[in-house]
């Protein structure tokens, strides 16, 4: 019995969802029964387009997360090592942090264009915050012993931040990562659903507005398989990098 | 001068900016002198606080919701173990999903109105609230409980008295992600179908081609999230003297 409450829960809403759709009350339109919701999963999954219109989504989430973790994460590292750069940047980041970057998203369209690009520099800028300010956290938190004895044994600078720091705050990378990661699929998702001819965001504003509410929920459930697959397999990656660490704290 | 040099980079761009400005820019681009001119010449206009006004009544009620939710069900799953192994699962289970998908599904079910768009901003901000109370609450140090129920603490003093305070430095900073994620979510809920907001106006701005109205629209809410953020550090410190603040 105790084994089975983690499921209780999920497993109630999915019957009172069940029930809701099959009492006739409301119009399938507003409560597509699950069968059909996974009819139409199975169309999509079958499809080559929804292979294509996914990738065309995931190309986006990635290529503005990637950049954001390689500059995000090297400001970071600059930031915490260096007092100057901390003073000079951390006004600009803890000032801004608190504007929904959304906002420059008609701005990014006249400068970038309607295509991928001004959905890929939005994630950037949204996936910046949190990698820069969480890894500026890690890299200054390293123990400055293990710095001090390098230097005692002749590291060079360099040599000081890739074998010493570098190591220290890679568990701060990677909880800046899954912070990360989740904000640059839903700033994709939104950036499709407000302007665009592609992509997962931009079906499901299609099947809404074409009152296809089972394709639309389908279409959920493709979106939220993905983020949850991606958070694993960040979290694996995680662990087999980071072994020395066990994850048991949840950054948000 | 110290604090002149910590706005030395924010000084610099905008010094940069204003130059490139002088050399000539796309139409799209304003120079930050004009920008503020257009602002300055909207506060006189009645249209730009009915905007604000609106997307606040959206955003604030939302947050409100959504953060009370997430503390008082965080707190419970902190410290009740059948409560945890419940609700736990399927709230870290759907915590990666992007919960503005289910906008359209919102509408359909209360409404193109006002109320679609505060559920689910209070839904967005349930998650980081119900997660950083849940940490905060499990965080406590089992001595202080130990020594609280030694000293004859009821269930409840222990839990007003040592878990809360315990958590309450959590509980901010999952406010503070919450209070961020509200903005973002009700501008993104604005712009995809409004009629009014600072979310609508940008999209009308963008469909007129009206770009002083764009970087009006953009500094209001700027402004509105920078300071809603202040508001929320200073009651942290007001709330929380013995933490130092470091963000």
């Amino acid at each position: 019995m105790r084994a089975l409450r983690p499921y209780i829960l999920i497993v109630a809403l999915l019957a009172a969802w069940e029930i809701a759709a099959r009492s006739g009350l409301w119009s399938p339109i507003l409560f597509p029964s699950l069968e059909r919701i996974g009819k139409e999963l199975w169309i999509f999954v079958a499809s080559p387009d929804g292979w294509w219109q996914t990738w065309t989504s995931l190309y986006r989430t990635f290529g503005g997360f990637a950049l954001a973790a390689v500059v995000g994460g090297a400001l970071g590292m600059l930031m915490g090592r260096s007092p100057l750069v901390a003073e000079l940047l951390d006004p600009l980041f803890s000032g801004t942090y608190a504007v929904p970057k959304l906002a420059l998203f008609p701005i990014f369209i006249f400068v970038f264009g309607l295509g991928s690009l001004s959905k890929i520099a939005l994630v950037f800028l949204e996936c910046l915050y949190p990698m820069t300010i969480i890894t500026y956290h890690g890299a200054r938190s390293v123990n400055p012993i293990f710095i001090w004895s390098a230097q005692n044994m002749g590291a060079s600078r360099l040599r000081t931040l890739a074998r010493v720091v570098f190591p220290a705050m890679l568990p701060y990378v990677f909880a800046a990562l899954r912070v990360a990661l989740p904000v640059a699929l839903i700033v994709a998702i939104i950036t499709e659903m407000i302007s665009s001819v592609d992509g997962l965001g931009y079906l499901v504003s299609y099947s809404l507005s074409s009152l296809k509410t089972d394709r639309m929920l389908a279409l959920v459930v493709v979106i939220s398989a993905l983020g949850l697959a991606l958070d694993h397999a960040l979290v694996a990656l995680r662990n087999r990098l980071v072994y020395w660490e066990k994850l048991d704290t949840f950054y948000v | 001068m110290r604090r002149l040099a910590r706005f030395g980079a924010l000084l610099a761009l905008l010094a940069l900016w204003q130059l490139a400005a002088l050399r000539g820019l796309p139409d799209y681009v304003l120079s930050p002198i004009e920008i503020v001119k257009h602002f300055v010449a909207a506060l006189g206009s009645r249209e730009l606080y009915q905007d604000a006004a609106a997307s606040l009544m959206r955003a604030l009620p939302g947050f409100a919701i959504g953060t009370l939710a997430g503390v008082l069900f965080g707190l419970a799953a902190g410290i009740a173990r059948s409560f945890d192994e419940m609700l736990s699962p399927l709230v870290f289970l759907t915590y990666p999903v992007p919960k503005i998908v289910m906008l359209p599904v919102f509408m359909l079910w209360f409404g193109i109105g006002d109320l679609s768009k505060i559920l689910i901003i209070a839904l967005a901000c349930f998650y980081p609230a119900f997660i950083n109370a849940y940490y905060g609450a499990r965080a406590t140090r089992r001595i202080l409980v130990w020594s609280a129920r030694n000293m004859g603490a009821s269930e409840s003093e222990i839990f007003r008295r040592v878990v809360l305070p315990g958590a309450l430095p959590q509980i901010f900073a999952g406010m503070r992600v919450a209070l961020a994620l509200s903005f973002i979510v009700m501008f993104a809920a604005e712009m995809i179908n409004a009629r009014s907001g600072l979310g609508h106006l940008i999209r009308e701005a963008e469909n007129g081609l009206r770009f002083d109205l764009m970087y009006v629209s953009l500094v209001t809410i700027a402004i509105l999230g920078y300071a809603g953020d202040r508001l929320l550090r200073f009651l942290r410190g007001y709330f929380l003297p013995w933490e130092e603040s470091h963000a």
